[in-house]
């Protein structure tokens, strides 16, 4: 079974570099270059310069990931559990969540300058709202039936927490972040164009400015391969502690 | 001993309030089986959420041998109608989930071994609850039940989403866990032939308010191989008639 999938990853490796050499070979032009030769400049430049943008751009992602569970996983736990909190918070949630997150970056770079902070909390703007309603919807429904057994045994709101919420809120919370991912990686790009000099983001639109279409056309690929990896890591992660799903 | 004194239970809604129960006295004796029985709309579950420790907000009291009703205190094993099986842990976990609450050490692996097997659940110890059939899920449910030794066994129509076959096969099961344990039990069911074969003690309630309307002391409990014998028939048909009466008579 898994072998299968990992024919799967590669024949749709293999069916975009297909795509894209056709293209390349009909436009014959430098903005759209081969990906042979894309693929070469990657080998080339990566351990030398790609890297460390690389990395900067996914500690951005997981420091920015790791806040949104930190502060989203409670409240969307509150709120699912308790009707009351619902009530009170649900306006507050459902008034800021539509807010295009991309229109606070200016506000947030005037107020925590343009270093790290801002780029961070644009990534925890993003995830963390997608995860408390995931959460509390996850939450809601759970028959309630499922609790009586453990009410009745006298259990502390501690034990319903993790014998029922937690597992229960868990495949939602996956998929929820699996929906934020892409939009995250998204405004990561956006936010990297400001006041920083790493990250894919400064990569690419660098590359860009200097007319190497090459080194740009690697640094998407780098970036896509960050997003398979980040992806892929979520599916492991399914598959280790929801397994239970998919008997 | 379950002893209920004078309980009422109210809902209040948006508009008015409803009462669920109203002045209900009840009284099981320790290792009795009693069964509830009445129209839909009774209250059968209510008085049965009541004595779980579900619904806190009632008027009366409930006692368990002389101690007021408190779930962190007693050992209460409740069956809902689903079987209330979490479908995130396999079937050992399920089964354990209530000994490991109430963090009882008495409960051992060997108590654990016997019950699979008294069960005939052995083989499927690392199966999900949704890889189960239905006769099976009710099984692990007993076992959870009876595993933790309970105070009191709680059921609520335990076994109406069976087969009529598999109903009984597990109507039997039970007897022979509840004389094995002797277990002081409650179970609401619709079924009149099942409160006669599983309550020594018939409770009868009537709808709106739900109130107790009769109880009667069940002459056929215990006695083998009753469902074939004819007095069995004519005190289903005779409760049939007094259910339909809506328990007055």
């Amino acid at each position: 079974m898994k072998e299968i999938r990992y024919i799967w990853y590669a024949g749709a490796v293999f069916a975009i570099f297909i795509l894209w050499s056709m293209t390349a070979a009909l436009v014959e032009l430098p903005i759209v270059p081969s990906p042979v030769r894309v693929l070469e400049t990657l080998g080339f430049i990566f351990k030398d310069s790609i890297a460390i943008h690389g990395l900067y751009s996914l500690w951005r992602i997981i420091a920015g990931l790791f806040l949104a569970i930190v502060v989203g996983l409670p409240i969307g736990v509150a709120m699912g559990y308790f009707s009351r909190i619902d009530r009170i918070l649900a306006p507050l949630v459902y008034l800021t969540y539509p807010v295009p997150k991309i229109a606070l970056l200016p506000i947030l770079m005037l107020l925590l300058g343009v270093g790290e902070a801002a780029k961070i909390l644009m990534i925890f703007l993003i995830i963390v709202f997608q995860v408390i309603i995931a959460v509390r919807d996850g939450i809601r429904a759970i028959p309630k039936e499922t609790y009586y057994p453990l009410y009745s045994l006298g259990a502390p709101f501690q034990a319903v927490f993790f014998e029922i919420l937690w597992p229960a809120a868990l495949p939602k919370f996956i998929t929820a972040i699996r929906v934020a991912m892409a939009t995250a990686i998204s405004v990561l790009f956006f936010t990297e164009t400001f006041g920083t000099q790493y990250g894919m983001g400064y990569f690419i639109m660098d590359a860009w400015l200097r007319v190497n279409y090459l080194e740009m056309y690697a640094g998407i690929v780098v970036l896509s391969l960050l997003g398979l990896l980040l992806f892929g890591l979520i599916d492991c992660l399914e598959k280790h502690f929801c397994h239970w799903q998919y008997r | 001993m379950i002893e209920i004194k004078d309980l009422t239970v109210k809902y209040t809604s948006l508009k008015e309030e409803y009462t669920a129960l109203k002045n209900i006295n009840l009284v099981v004796p320790t290792g009795g089986t009693c069964a509830l029985i009445g129209p839909s709309g009774c209250g059968k579950s209510t008085l049965l959420k009541v004595m779980a420790g579900i619904i806190k907000d009632y008027q009366g009291s409930v006692e368990f041998d002389g101690a007021e009703l408190n779930p962190a205190q007693q050992k209460i094993g409740f069956i809902p109608q689903n079987y209330g099986l979490l479908p995130w842990r396999n079937v050992v976990q399920n089964i354990c989930i209530a000994a490991k609450l109430k963090q009882d050490k008495a409960v051992t692996k060997d108590d654990l071994a016997k019950i699979i097997h008294l069960l005939g659940l052995d083989g499927l110890d690392k199966r999900y609850p949704g890889e189960l059939s239905g006769g099976q899920q009710q099984r692990v449910s007993l076992a959870r039940a009876f595993l933790l030794k309970p105070d009191v066994l709680l059921m609520d129509e335990p076994f109406s989403a069976l087969d009529a076959i598999t109903r009984e096969e597990m109507q039997d099961v039970f007897l022979s866990l509840w004389n094995k344990y002797t277990v002081s039990t409650v179970l609401v069911t619709h079924y009149v032939e099942e409160a006669i074969y599983l309550g020594q003690k018939i409770v009868i309630l009537s709808a709106n308010p739900g109130q107790v309307a009769k109880v009667i002391d069940n002459p056929l409990f215990g006695e083998t191989d009753i469902r074939h014998r004819k007095e069995f028939f004519e005190m289903s048909l005779e409760l049939r008639d007094l259910l339909k009466q809506g328990g007055k008579s």
